[in-house]
């Protein structure tokens, strides 16, 4: 990496160390982290407890008693509460912490102080860019580190090999998934120049995606979540058929729907399908990057909204 | 004849369609320090900003130390230190660290080292390691002073370096400019409004009236030219009002 890259970057994660910035972020990651682990170790214990007691009852009965049910499940089944939580928390977190990347160079006047040195403005995007990275990586390092205790402790046992890849893969997923929310805060902050502008407008964006665009893809048919055949009525209609075409743009639905698939609560599908899903929030995030740092080479860093 | 530290030819800028500098000629020699005078949105601190390559101007153009600050920002950037009129910082960063981050962005091999040495030169080492968020304008001033020049400029742009400054602070200020350029011969741009400072430190005096440079001239010319004025302040109000009656 560019050793300038690397001072905006390193800069910056000092900067959001001493403004405990990072601290909240990771430390409300690994919450929900921590949340989902609890939430899956009282379920594991309710059915443990209902299986012991129907064991009890039907070898009193002499009869035969039906196999422990986690036998049947698989292992990271018990963290399938973090694919919602990612999805709501994490990315509400993610873009308000991208906003704070960018806010205090802008809105205080530090960006004056900054161009006028010998950067480019792409240096400074870039190093902006690896900064939330770095930071949501590591979050997303200590939640898999979480995850993997909480493995630990309910099953008695290490995960195998299998499951920690899979673990491995659906953090690295989570990390991409973020990312996009930490450059929808960066991206909305510096088109509208605004601080609070910025942000309500990043929190606009959390909730369409989050909340009304699965509501027009999925959400109108709740049915078919339960029961995967195709409805042949409604998918004659039009209004349906334009929903179904805009499904592949619904991320958090792809999200979901691939993160389901890593953790193995859902059916599998073909790695194909699953592959499309993930490269569709690839394809997300580097759109966003572009145009993040498009914005950075146009935006006026002359004019502070300090007293905003 | 060699370029000088400053250029301007027929620079403009225009916010929208509001035209802030209506084609600006002018010339500032090395080793100068430049009182650049005008009042309140005249446009100098737009001035600044293109010459700090902040901005791209609409027309004209502006060089620094003979590069161009459209097309040659990377080498203007590295002739230039710059201090706005209100210095803001990382506030929970100390100034040390700042400062090694500044130094680090002008291609400094040891900023941690130069950044020690220009808070002492400032005479402001009891600083370095305090967080900028509990500075004073004042103190703050100084961190400014010491990102301004600790990769050693050769012009340095100074926008209301003044603004927010006690008495004492504005004297600290004064014989740090004054020190800059006889020691280090920097050149130095400065805008503001205190003419008794400016009566003080500056050897070329410019006056920018609604986008326009009205007056450029020593200090000694200017006095010479106007014996019936009392004070620098008296020549500029003079100034202003010939313009304004002339509208």
């Amino acid at each position: 990496m560019n050793a300038i890259v690397t001072t905006v970057a390193s800069h910056q994660i000092l900067a959001l160390r001493r403004r405990r910035v990072l601290g909240v972020l990771v430390g409300s990651l690994v919450g929900v982290t921590v949340l989902a682990g609890v939430l899956g170790w009282a379920s594991h214990q309710t059915i443990i407890g209902v299986y012991d007691e129907s064991v009890k009852l039907l070898t009193s009965r002499s009869l035969a008693a039906p196999p422990n049910p986690f036998l049947l499940k698989p292992v990271l089944s018990m963290l399938s509460n973090m694919v919602i939580y990612v999805t709501m928390i994490g990315a509400l977190v993610a873009l308000v912490f991208g906003h704070v990347i960018v806010a205090e160079d802008d809105t205080t006047g530090i960006g004056r102080l900054v161009f006028s040195r010998r950067l480019s403005r792409t240096q400074y995007a870039l190093g902006k860019i690896a900064a939330a990275g770095l930071t949501l990586g590591f979050s997303m390092l200590m939640c898999a580190l979480v995850s993997i205790a909480a493995l630990i402790l309910v099953n008695r046992t290490l995960p195998s090999g299998g499951d920690i890849g899979r673990l491995g893969l659906f953090f690295g997923f989570s990390w991409l998934y973020l990312m996009v929310f930490a450059l929808v805060g960066m991206v909305t902050l510096l088109k509208s120049g605004r601080r609070s502008l910025g942000l309500l407008s990043a929190m606009g964006v959390w909730l369409v995606v989050t909340f009304a665009v699965p509501q027009f893809t999925s959400g109108l048919r709740p049915s078919q979540s339960l029961n995967p055949i195709v409805d042949p009525i409604s998918t004659s209609q039009a209004f349906f058929k334009i929903t179904r075409r805009a499904r592949p743009f619904s991320i958090a639905e792809q999200f979901k729907e691939a993160s389901a698939r890593m953790l193995q609560t859902a059916p599998s599908e073909p790695i194909s399908t699953t592959l499309v899903r993930v490269l569709t929030i690839a394809a997300a995030l580097t759109l966003l990057c572009a145009i993040a740092i498009r914005l950075v080479q146009c935006h006026d860093f002359s004019r502070s909204n300090s007293g905003e | 004849m060699g370029s000088p530290a400053i250029e301007l030819k027929g620079l403009q800028h225009c916010y929208d369609t509001d035209l802030v500098l209506q084609g600006i000629d002018l010339r500032i020699e090395h080793g100068e320090v430049f009182g650049f005078l005008g009042h309140n949105g005249a446009g100098k601190t737009t001035a600044v900003n293109i010459l700090t390559t902040l901005i791209t101007p609409t027309g004209g153009e502006a060089s620094v130390c003979g590069f161009d600050v459209v097309r040659q920002r990377g080498e203007v950037t590295e002739c230039i230190g710059y201090l706005p009129s209100e210095v803001r910082m990382y506030g929970h960063l100390t100034a040390l660290e700042n400062l090694e981050f500044f130094g680090r962005l002008s291609g400094l091999t040891k900023p941690k080292q130069s950044a020690k040495d220009t808070l002492k030169f400032l005479d402001a080492s009891d600083l370095s390691d305090r967080r900028v968020g509990t500075f004073s304008s004042g103190m703050r001033q100084r961190v400014g002073i010491a990102q301004a020049i600790m990769h050693s400029p050769r012009v340095l742009f100074l926008d209301e370096p003044t603004t927010g400054l006690d008495p004492l602070g504005v004297r600290q200020l004064r014989e740090t400019i004054v020190a800059l350029n006889r020691e280090r011969g920097m050149t130095v741009f400065m805008n503001t409004h205190l003419l008794g400072e400016v009566a003080k430190v500056c050897t070329t005096i410019g006056v920018l009236n609604r986008g326009e440079l009205i007056y450029k001239d020593s200090i000694e010319a200017t006095t010479a030219r106007f014996p019936d004025e009392g004070s620098l302040e008296d020549i500029y109000v003079r100034m202003e009002s010939v313009k304004g009656t002339q509208r």
